[in-house]
């Protein structure tokens, strides 16, 4: 059985907003974003638009959670610029590690079936 | 559509607002954009994040004293169900481990100071685990440790000095 790693529960309970969570924070790993960003970025590279709702859903729990942290924007930018926590560059790397272990395993099994 | 907006809590407006209406302005007008607004809106009332917030950007001086009246509030931190049942059940080992150890002491040291303070120290340590558990909860093992072993340190430390004194009265 493949257990799942300590950091990872970080992204347990946020329901629907579980795979979006977890896209924004992919593009985060890139470095600071802003919501506008996220939504081309994500679309690139998982091919799924984020609607402002799903995505300021995920924002606000990812925040709550201090998994991102919010950075001064410039020049009186509305446009708030986002960047990745410690804790949440853990829980990223933990999520990553569970799901390449499950599509390893996946893989394994196709081959031999 | 930026009417939309005003669908969410104030509180959520007032952080979110302006960015999220500069995310919106740029989208195509759709159903589905106004359902996921609607959906997301409904979620904001549903499910608040705000005031669990850690964010920075808290306004006031004090931001201290309100993240520990946050903290204070009815339910205290947020845990989630698996952090729940690690701090549930490491009070229960704790409760075990400690009870085993005043056995074990009283069956050798009888009814010394020292075995007492084991004893009362007891009632407290449990609590103390599960309290510190979830609160330090984003800590270090390290940290966690430290503040357990200098907590359980310092309570056996008054429990000792309450039994020595009782007992020469």
């Amino acid at each position: 059985m493949i257990r799942k790693p300590k950091d990872d529960a970080e992204l347990e309970d946020f329901g629907r907003f579980s795979e979006p969570a977890l896209l924004i924070l992919v593009s985060l790993a890139e470095g600071p974003r802003h919501g506008y960003s996220m939504t081309e970025d994500i679309e690139a590279i998982a091919g799924t638009r984020l609607g402002p709702g799903t995505l300021y859903g995920a924002l606000a729990r990812l925040e709550a959670r201090g998994l991102i942290e919010p950075l001064k924007s410039k020049n009186n930018d509305r446009r708030n610029p986002y960047r990745l926590t410690t804790l949440g560059e853990r829980s990223l790397r933990a999520r990553l590690d569970s799901m390449m272990a499950v599509a390893r395993t996946g893989q394994r099994r196709l081959a031999h079936a | 559509m930026n009417w939309l907006l005003q669908l969410y809590p104030a509180r959520w407006r007032e952080r979110y607002g302006e960015e999220f209406a500069a995310v919106l302005a740029r989208q195509r007008a759709s159903v589905g954009l106004v359902l996921d607004v609607l959906a997301g809106a409904i979620d904001a009332h549903l499910h608040p994040q705000i005031q669990n917030s850690r964010s920075k950007q808290i306004k006031g001086d004090d931001t201290m004293t309100l993240a520990m009246l946050e903290r204070c509030a009815a339910g205290g931190p947020k845990l989630s169900p698996s952090e729940r049942r690690i701090a549930f059940r490491l009070s229960i080992l704790s409760a075990l481990v400690i009870a085993a150890l005043y056995i074990v002491l009283t069956k050798i040291y009888r009814e010394a100071p020292a075995v007492q303070a084991v004893y009362w120290t007891s009632i407290l340590f449990p609590n103390f685990i599960y309290q510190q558990t979830v609160y330090l909860k984003k800590r270090l093992w390290l940290t966690q440790a430290i503040v357990l072993g200098a907590g359980l340190s310092a309570m056996y430390l008054f429990m000792l000095a309450v039994c020595v004194v009782g007992r020469k009265l």
